[in-house]
């Protein structure tokens, strides 16, 4: 059993958080053990939260697209979740909803209803920790992948195939694992159902009309619900899945033998979410040191990240918002159906670059284009926030290990040190020296600008 | 006079004039430095049958009730075939001769997932091998041996986006810069670090390499592309849509003396399932507008001899309509290539709409790794050796080009493969292919065309042939190396002779 080290607390932090600060650390630290540490906090049952505003229960019409409230909802929406990231303490819920977005992935560019996008988010989050073969069945259903992969309105007798390909495809068994004619067929068994106001609505009328129907070799008249238990018997399902999670929350390639371990754990449970978080939070495997530092942060992890590790009071959610969409990580729109594909595909030139840019605009207060960017750090309020503060050597190890989880070297070590001094001797250092704010800044841009702060 | 080895005899003889044409001075068939490609992709699988349309098949009409484009109102090509009624900017353009259109590209047992097939299309490879490293990438490799130890002054590569295609990528490195717009790129990369220390032997220190490796690159490369940028000028003002904006900056860049032989531009919304009529329309009509301003401008700026358009999408899409007004997915399509350089026409028979696959979708007629082959050949001037390494396998080109070996493959009479090694110190491999029986004369010529040596003339049957010339019986100096038949078909090849 992994013991509690720090390490191994902020390796945990990272990888189940989007980010975290110096008293979250210490928080996590207070409980002593990982077992206690993944049962009371990280995986413990968190109420749903109110929605964003009284639009979401508004029938969606027509009206709101030209009127541009439906762009207006949507930011607002997004902000609602952003701030839900920031502020979720030692819970993992967001991070798992931000997982079941990008599988069940939808485009709000297709489905041009926020409330509908909220539904679907509110979805995720009551099945955060919940029962994954029942949340297929229910997002079948759901008015958001209806629209989006065209299951709204599809008929029996010319099934749209859009959504019982990925069904299997990307949702459940993975590719490789059924036919041709599979798809075709359970698009038949999923027909049938219609976006109506907030609902969605079922007609029998719609759907097909053979006697039954033949998908992954079994005959039966089936619909929706004994299609989604006919998947979840096939052994590939809960490996594909687990498999998605291991690559998701600890390295883009996945170990196939703990994959497995971690289906058999997946199917033991009935296919619970909460028992193979659990499973993997508390494995060796999870902390071996080849796993450290081995993630790409995605941007919310970048962005809301950083707001935690500074500590910003009012954070600028425009420049959020903004920044998101530069840095190819717009909520609501994942690039398609297989969402972010996530690791080295979030950098490129122009992203990585970008990426700079925002932590810079933290401390500058502007962006990259000159814009003004609110909430940024007050230097000497924050470093007055850690004890060591007026010991320089003490302060800078600490700011390096709140901030990068990759090994860094004494050399580097020393470099950044150096950053903050700037020409003065370390026993002369004290944040009552002149320019000290300055010098705190410039140490912590560098810091963020070094490529190993992009991984966790 | 020359020696030859593996049996083959060969008489030195006169040219018989009145079969075989006089050579050309010129030396045929070499790319000339500066090529460019610029790749459009067309994200989500262009519905083929609605963009190029066999619109004297009454099959078409039948399968397609609703959104079938009646032939009235599309353009009409040649072969029965109609464009798209958007693509008017493109229509002018193949009436100039200047786009090609390769009918039923696909590869054997065609993928229908978007991301499996995008990344087979992405990687050149079939359809039941996966491979991580992109086909331009490994082209880029054999234009950039030394890249990542030492890099070029110039991008190798640029994508207008923001994700970096699996094209573009290999396993040393990643060849694509991809930027947005080429000023904000430059203030951007102000303030960016590279660290040059080696990092640790880890699964995180190899994560820290790749992204030391992409700040380097961007450090390195800014500066270039903005003055590039600065100095390059489009010459007409560009539709105001995401790829005519793409479009501009490629010429801009180009124009400005960017020396980067591969561009990538995209365009998505082609997974019309749904409606598509309206959808599909626009589509066209935006990159119908982009590619006649792009070729405009580029005729406009004297730069057309150098650059060429390629489209491709992940897949066609089903014959049949299915029940939301739109089409699922499907294999085979079209794609174009259009340019002053390109040999106008449409390719191949027209798509077959009663012969189909077991899932009743279009079989394809020719590999898109052939017309990926004739690209890197004819265009970009890459040798038949290195283009068959790219690809593991030798595909047969299509005629796109005006310097292309003419003929469908099915036509070819015959294969004259570049002479190895080139130039020639002590001797050098010919190879060549005869696929019909004929009379052939292959033979040296000097620049002048006057017949320096004949290697063999006489009638050949179906088969592979080689031939070892001596070079050392040679002055040092350029010649053409010419395999001819009475059928008509001629190849040449330059060869260079050094005797040291």
């Amino acid at each position: 059993m992994p013991g509690a080290s720090p390490s191994n607390v902020r390796h945990l932090l990272s990888r189940t958080l989007f980010g975290f600060s110096a008293n979250d650390y210490e928080k996590a630290m207070g409980y002593g053990s990982l077992t206690s540490l993944v049962d009371q906090a990280l995986l413990a049952p968190v109420p749903l939260p109110a929605a964003p505003n009284a639009w979401v229960s508004l029938v969606p019409a027509q009206a709101q697209q030209s009127s541009g409230d439906a762009g207006r909802w949507y930011t607002e929406l997004t902000q609602w979740w952003n701030k839900r990231m920031y502020t979720q303490g030692l819970s993992m819920q967001e991070k798992v909803v931000l997982f079941l977005h990008n599988h069940f992935s939808c485009e709000r560019d297709k489905v041009n209803y926020p409330q509908y996008m909220y539904q679907q988010n509110q979805l995720f989050r009551k099945f955060a920790f919940g029962n994954f073969k029942q949340l297929v069945k229910e997002i079948s259903v759901d008015p958001t992948m209806l629209i989006y992969l065209d299951g709204n309105n599809s008929r029996g007798a010319a099934p749209n195939e859009n959504y019982g390909r990925e069904l299997l495809e990307l949702f459940t068994i993975g590719i490789g694992n059924y036919s041709e004619n599979d798809v075709k067929q359970a698009a038949k068994a999923l027909s049938g159902y219609q976006v109506r106001g907030l609902t969605v609505i079922y007609d029998p009328a719609r759907s097909y009309t053979n006697a039954s129907l033949t998908i992954l070799g079994k005959t039966a008249k089936f619909n929706v619900n004994s299609l989604v238990d006919l998947i979840f018997e096939q052994k590939a399902t809960a490996e594909f899945i687990c498999r998605k999670i291991y690559q998701h929350f600890v390295y883009y390639k996945a170990d196939e033998v703990f994959v497995k371990k971690m289906a058999d754990v997946f199917r033991s449970n009935n296919f619970e979410l909460k028992p193979v978080f659990r499973f993997l939070m508390l494995s060796d495997e999870f902390y071996q040191p080849s796993i450290l530092a081995s993630r790409i942060k995605n941007p919310q992890e970048l962005m809301i990240g950083s707001l935690k590790l500074l500590q910003i009071p009012v954070p600028d959610w425009n420049n959020v918002f903004e920044l998101a969409r530069t840095l190819q990580m717009q909520l609501f729109q994942p690039p398609d159906v297989a969402g972010w594909p996530g690791q080295r595909e979030w950098i490129s030139s122009t992203t990585y670059s970008h990426r700079g840019g925002f932590t810079d605009s933290l401390l500058s207060g502007k962006r990259f284009n000159g814009a003004n960017v609110t909430g940024k750090l007050n230097p000497l309020v924050y470093a007055r926030s850690f004890a060591n503060c007026e010991k320089a050597v003490a302060f800078v190890n600490q700011l390096i290990d709140l901030f990068i989880v990759f090994p860094i070297s004494d050399t580097k070590r020393a470099f950044l040190l150096e950053t903050m001094l700037e020409g003065t001797i370390a026993a002369n250092w004290s944040t009552n020296t002149p320019q000290a704010d300055v010098r705190i800044a410039r140490l912590i841009k560098a810091m963020m600008r070094m490529p190993e702060y992009q991984l966790n | 006079m020359a020696v030859l080895s593996g049996g083959v005899t060969f008489g030195i003889g006169s040219m018989p004039g009145k079969a075989f044409a006089q050579i050309p001075s010129a030396l045929a068939g070499q790319a000339e430095p500066g090529k460019v490609l610029v790749i459009i992709q067309l994200g989500g699988g262009n519905d083929g049958l609605n963009t190029v349309i066999p619109g004297e098949d009454d099959k078409y009409y039948t399968a397609r009730p609703n959104i079938a484009i009646p032939k009235a109102s599309a353009l009409k090509l040649d072969k029965d075939m109609y464009l798209h009624p958007s693509m008017v900017g493109i229509k002018k353009l193949y009436d100039a001769g200047q786009v090609a259109i390769a009918q039923n590209i696909g590869y054997p047992n065609p993928n229908r997932s978007h991301f499996r097939a995008t990344d087979i299309w992405n990687t050149g490879s079939a359809s039941n091998v996966v491979l991580e490293e992109g086909w331009a990438g490994r082209y880029l490799l054999t234009q950039y041996p030394n890249f990542p130890i030492q890099m070029p002054k110039h991008p190798m590569a640029v994508q207008l986006g923001s994700v970096e295609s699996l094209a573009f990528q290999s396993d040393l490195g990643r060849f694509g810069t991809v930027f947005e717009d080429p000023n904000l790129f430059y203030q951007l990369v102000n303030g960016s670090t590279a660290d040059m220390d080696a990092p640790p032997k880890t699964q995180a220190g190899e994560e820290l390499g790749f992204l030391n490796q992409v700040a380097a690159a961007s450090i390195q490369f800014a500066t270039v592309i903005q003055s590039s940028a600065a100095k390059g000028k489009n010459s007409l003002t560009y539709p105001s849509t995401g790829l005519g904006r793409q479009l501009g900056i490629v010429s801009k860049l180009v124009s400005g003396g960017l020396n980067t032989p591969i561009y990538l531009v995209n365009i998505g919304g082609f997974d019309t399932h749904t409606n598509q009529l309206t959808q599909h329309a626009n589509l066209w009509r935006t990159i119908s507008e982009a590619v006649s301003a792009f070729q405009t401008d580029l005729k406009n700026q004297n730069l057309a001899d150098r650059v060429s358009v390629m489209t491709f999408s992940e897949f066609g899409r089903r014959i049949n309509q299915n029940g939301s007004l739109g089409t699922d997915h499907g294999t085979a399509a079209p794609m174009f290539v259009i340019g002053k350089t390109v040999r106008g026409g449409i390719l191949g028979a027209n798509p077959d709409l009663t012969s189909v696959d077991a899932n009743g979708d279009l079989k394809f007629k020719y590999d898109y790794r052939q017309v990926y082959s004739t690209v890197l050949r004819d265009h970009l001037g890459l040798d038949n050796v290195r283009t068959a390494t790219i690809f593991q396998s030798t595909f047969e080109r299509l005629p796109l080009y005006n310097n292309s070996i003419e003929g469908m493959p099915e036509q070819h009479t015959m294969e004259l493969l570049v002479p190895w090694p080139n130039p020639i110190r002590q001797t050098g491999l010919i190879q060549y292919g005869i696929f019909v029986e004929t009379d052939i004369l292959l033979a040296v010529y000097d620049i002048q065309g006057r017949l320096i040596l004949n290697l063999f003339e006489g009638k050949r049957a179906v088969g592979s042939y080689s031939v070892t010339l001596e070079g050392s019986l040679l002055a040092s100096g350029h010649y053409i190396l010419s395999l001819q038949n009475l059928r008509g078909g001629r190849i040449t090849r330059s060869i260079q002779i050094q005797n040291d």
